[in-house]
C-alpha cells in the first residue's frame, strides 16, 4: 500500500472575501518529488504555508506523516520549509544559522556538524559558510535557505521556488542535487517553470483558484508512455504506411511546428516497441529531427481540461 | 526537556545573533554611558548641595561627598520632618542610613530601566516576524519555545549590560569618592543593578509581548513606549483618585497589574517583601508576555 507524507481534504484558506484555497485536496506519496504548478495567486504557496503551520486553515484536514496537521511537538525537525520572501537572520552566517537548526532539530553536536558540511557542499557553499549572510548575493542567500531544509535530512522538504535567482550552474547544480534526493525525502516543489517540474518531479498537480484540477505522475500527465512526438523535416506522404506499422495508432500532423504526434494504447508495447517499428517506415519518407516520447508538461499544462479532482 | 533545550537554543540564537549584530554592544553603551553619567552627576551636584547646606546649617564641612547627608538621616529631627513629610514608610526604613550616591544610582537605574529596555528588546519579535525569520524556527519549535526563548536571551542581555553598567558606576565612584567609600559602595551598585534586572523582567515582558502584536518594528517601539507612559502613569492615578474621590479600595489594587505597583518592594531590604515583589514582577513579565505570545500563537505567520 502506498503511504502518503501530506495529505489535505477540503483546505481552505480565506484572505479576506478571497479565498486562497478553496477545497484544496491533494495527496503527496511518501517518498514522491511532487510539483505545483499554476498561475500566480493559484494558492501554491498558501498551501505550502498551511501545511507547515504558518498558516492557520478555515476549513479542511490536513494529515502530515500520518500524525495529524503540523505540531512542532510532533513534527519538528520531520518537515522542512523553503518559505517564499523569508529572510535568514542577516547577522547570521550559513554555518551559524544551519548549525543551530541542525540542534534544535535533535541533531548532536558533531552530527548537526557533519549535516551543515555536507548540504553547504551540496549548494556549493562551503567557501561563504563563515560569511555573513548580510555580505553574500541574493544566489548565495538563496542556495542558504534551501541548504536549511535538507539538514538533518527531514521527512518532508516543501521548497517554494527553490531555483528562483540562481544563476544557471547553480541551478543545475541545485537540480542534480534534488535528484538525487528522490525517493529518499518527500519533496514538493513550487514553480513556474515547468521545465524544472518536469525534469525534477515524479508527480505534479494543477492548481487553479485555490483547488486542484490534476493531480497524477509526470509521466501520466505528459503522455510519455502513450504518445510520441517527432520533429520531421517534412510532412510524411504516406500516413497508411505509418498505421501499417503501429497497428491501432493514431498520427496527428501539426505543420506550423512540424511535429508528428503518434499516440498509441498498451497494445502497441511501449514506446521503445513503437520506436523500434515506426522509425523506418517515418524514414523510408522524410528525415526525422528529433524524438521525444510525450508531450512536455508545458504544453499539457496549457491544454489541460479544467477538471477538477 | 526538550523544551527547555529548544527554549535554550533559542535563547543563545538572541545572543549570537545580538552580538554578530553589534545590538549587545549598543545596549552595553546605553546601560554603561547612563550609569556613568549618572554616577559622576550625581557626585559632583550632591558635593556641591552639601557644600552649601555645610555653610547654611552649620555642619562640619567635609570635602567627601555624602558625609553631610549621612549626618543629615542620623539627626533625629531632620528624621523627623522627613517621616512627617512622606509619612511612616517600611521603605523609608530600610534605606535610611544608606549612602545618598547609593540611593541615587538606584534611583536613576530604576527609572531609566524599563525605557532602554523598551527601546532595545521591543522590536526583537516583530523584527522576525517582518523578516520571515521566524518561519525557519517555527518547523523546529513551537511558538511559545521561540517566545519564551527570546525573553530568555533579552533577559540575560541585559542582566549583563546592568552588570557591566553597575561596575562602571563603581569605577567612577572611586575615582570621585574616597577609596573606603567608594570600596563600600561596589557591592550596594551589584545589588542595585540586580534589583533593577528584576524590575526589568516585567518591562522586558511587557515590550516583547507587545511586539509579537506588529510585524512593525516601528509599530512595537511606540507601543511600547506608550506603555511605559500609561503603566507608569496609572499608580499615582489611581491613588489620586481613591484619596480625592473615595473610590473603591479596589482601585489602589490595579496597581499591582503594572510593574510600576511593585517597584517599591524592591527597595525593600527585608527578605518577604523584597522576595514577594521580585516573585510578583517575574510574573507579571511572564503574564504580558504570554498575552502576546497567546495572541501570536493563533496569528498567521
Amino acid at each position: 500500500m502506498i503511504g502518503f507524507a501530506i495529505v489535505t481534504r477540503n483546505l481552505v484558506k480565506r484572505r479576506g472575501r478571497q479565498r486562497a484555497l478553496d477545497g484544496l485536496s491533494l495527496s503527496v506519496p511518501r517518498g514522491a518529488v511532487m510539483g505545483m504548478v499554476g498561475a500566480n495567486g493559484a494558492g501554491k504557496t498558501t498551501w505550502m504555508m498551511t501545511v507547515a503551520g504558518f498558516l492557520r486553515p478555515d476549513a479542511g484536514e490536513i494529515d502530515l506523516l500520518g500524525n495529524g496537521p503540523f505540531d512542532a511537538t510532533r513534527h519538528g525537525g520531520r518537515v522542512a520549509i523553503l518559505p517564499q520572501d523569508s529572510e535568514l537572520p542577516l547577522e547570521d552566517t550559513p554555518e551559524g544559522a544551519l548549525y543551530r537548526f541542525g540542534r534544535l532539530q535533535g541533531l548532536t553536536a558533531a552530527a548537526a556538524r557533519r549535516s551543515v558540511r555536507e548540504t553547504l557542499a551540496a549548494v556549493n557553499l562551503t567557501d561563504r559558510a563563515r560569511s555573513r549572510m548580510r555580505t553574500l548575493s541574493h544566489g548565495m542567500r538563496k542556495r542558504a535557505m534551501v541548504a536549511q531544509c535538507f539538514v538533518g535530512r527531514p521527512e518532508v522538504v516543501l521548497l517554494d521556488e527553490p531555483l528562483n535567482g540562481l544563476d544557471p550552474v547553480e541551478a543545475d547544480r541545485l537540480r542534480r542535487f534534488i535528484l538525487s534526493q528522490r525517493g529518499r525525502q518527500t519533496i514538493v516543489i513550487s514553480s513556474h517553470n515547468l521545465e524544472d517540474i518536469e525534469r525534477l518531479c515524479t508527480h505534479v498537480a494543477f492548481i487553479e483558484k485555490g483547488r486542484v484540477t490534476r493531480m497524477d505522475s509526470v509521466a501520466s500527465i505528459t503522455h510519455a508512455t502513450d504518445r510520441i512526438v517527432f520533429t520531421l523535416v517534412h510532412e510524411p506522404g504516406n500516413i497508411a504506411a505509418l498505421s501499417a506499422a503501429v497497428p491501432g495508432a493514431s498520427f496527428e500532423w501539426r505543420a506550423a511546428e512540424r511535429l508528428l504526434v503518434c499516440t498509441f494504447g498498451d497494445e502497441a508495447g511501449g514506446v521503445a516497441a513503437v520506436n523500434r517499428r515506426l522509425l523506418p517506415a517515418l524514414l523510408a519518407q522524410t528525415d526525422v529531427l528529433a524524438v521525444a516520447s510525450g508531450l512536455s508538461l508545458e504544453e499539457a499544462f496549457l491544454s489541460r481540461s479544467p477538471t477538477v479532482v | 526537556m526538550r523544551t527547555l533545550w529548544h527554549i535554550w537554543q533559542t535563547a543563545l540564537g538572541e545572543w549570537g545573533g545580538a552580538i554578530r549584530s553589534r545590538r549587545a554592544l549598543v545596549l552595553l553603551v546605553l546601560y554603561l554611558g547612563a550609569a556613568l553619567l549618572c554616577m559622576n552627576g550625581t557626585i559632583s551636584v550632591l558635593g556641591r548641595m552639601e557644600k552649601e547646606l555645610a555653610v547654611v546649617l552649620q555642619l562640619p564641612d567635609s570635602d567627601e561627598t555624602g558625609v553631610v547627608s549621612a549626618s543629615l538621616w542620623k539627626s533625629k529631627p531632620f528624621n523627623r520632618i522627613v517621616r512627617s513629610v512622606v509619612g511612616e514608610s517600611p521603605v523609608l526604613d530600610d534605606i535610611s542610613g544608606r549612602h545618598p550616591v547609593e540611593l541615587i544610582y538606584a534611583w536613576f537605574v530604576f527609572l531609566c530601566a524599563p525605557l532602554l529596555t523598551v527601546l532595545v528588546a521591543g522590536t526583537r519579535v516583530s523584527e522576525d516576524l517582518r523578516s520571515g525569520a521566524v518561519r525557519y524556527m517555527l518547523v523546529r519549535e513551537t511558538r511559545l519555545e521561540w517566545s519564551v526563548g527570546k525573553y530568555l536571551g533579552q533577559a540575560l542581555m541585559i542582566a549583563v549590560a546592568l552588570v557591566v553598567s553597575a561596575m562602571g558606576a563603581a569605577v567612577v565612584a572611586f575615582c570621585r569618592l574616597p577609596s573606603g567609600t567608594a570600596a563600600s559602595l561596589f557591592l550596594p551598585l551589584l545589588n542595585w543593578g540586580l534589583r533593577a534586572w528584576i524590575y526589568s523582567l516585567a518591562w522586558l515582558g511587557l515590550a516583547l509581548g507587545i511586539s509579537h502584536l506588529t510585524r512593525s518594528p516601528g509599530r512595537a517601539t511606540s507601543l511600547g513606549i506608550v506603555a511605559i507612559g500609561l503603566f507608569g502613569a496609572l499608580p499615582p492615578l489611581m491613588d489620586f483618585l481613591h484619596s480625592f474621590h473615595g473610590w473603591p479600595g479596589v482601585l489602589t489594587h490595579l496597581r499591582m497589574l503594572v510593574p510600576a505597583g511593585a517597584e517599591m518592594s524592591l527597595w525593600r531590604f527585608s527578605a518577604v517583601p523584597l522576595l514577594s515583589g521580585s516573585f510578583h514582577l517575574v510574573i507579571l513579565g511572564l503574564t504580558y508576555l504570554m498575552a502576546g505570545a497567546a495572541f501570536f500563537c493563533r496569528r498567521d505567520v
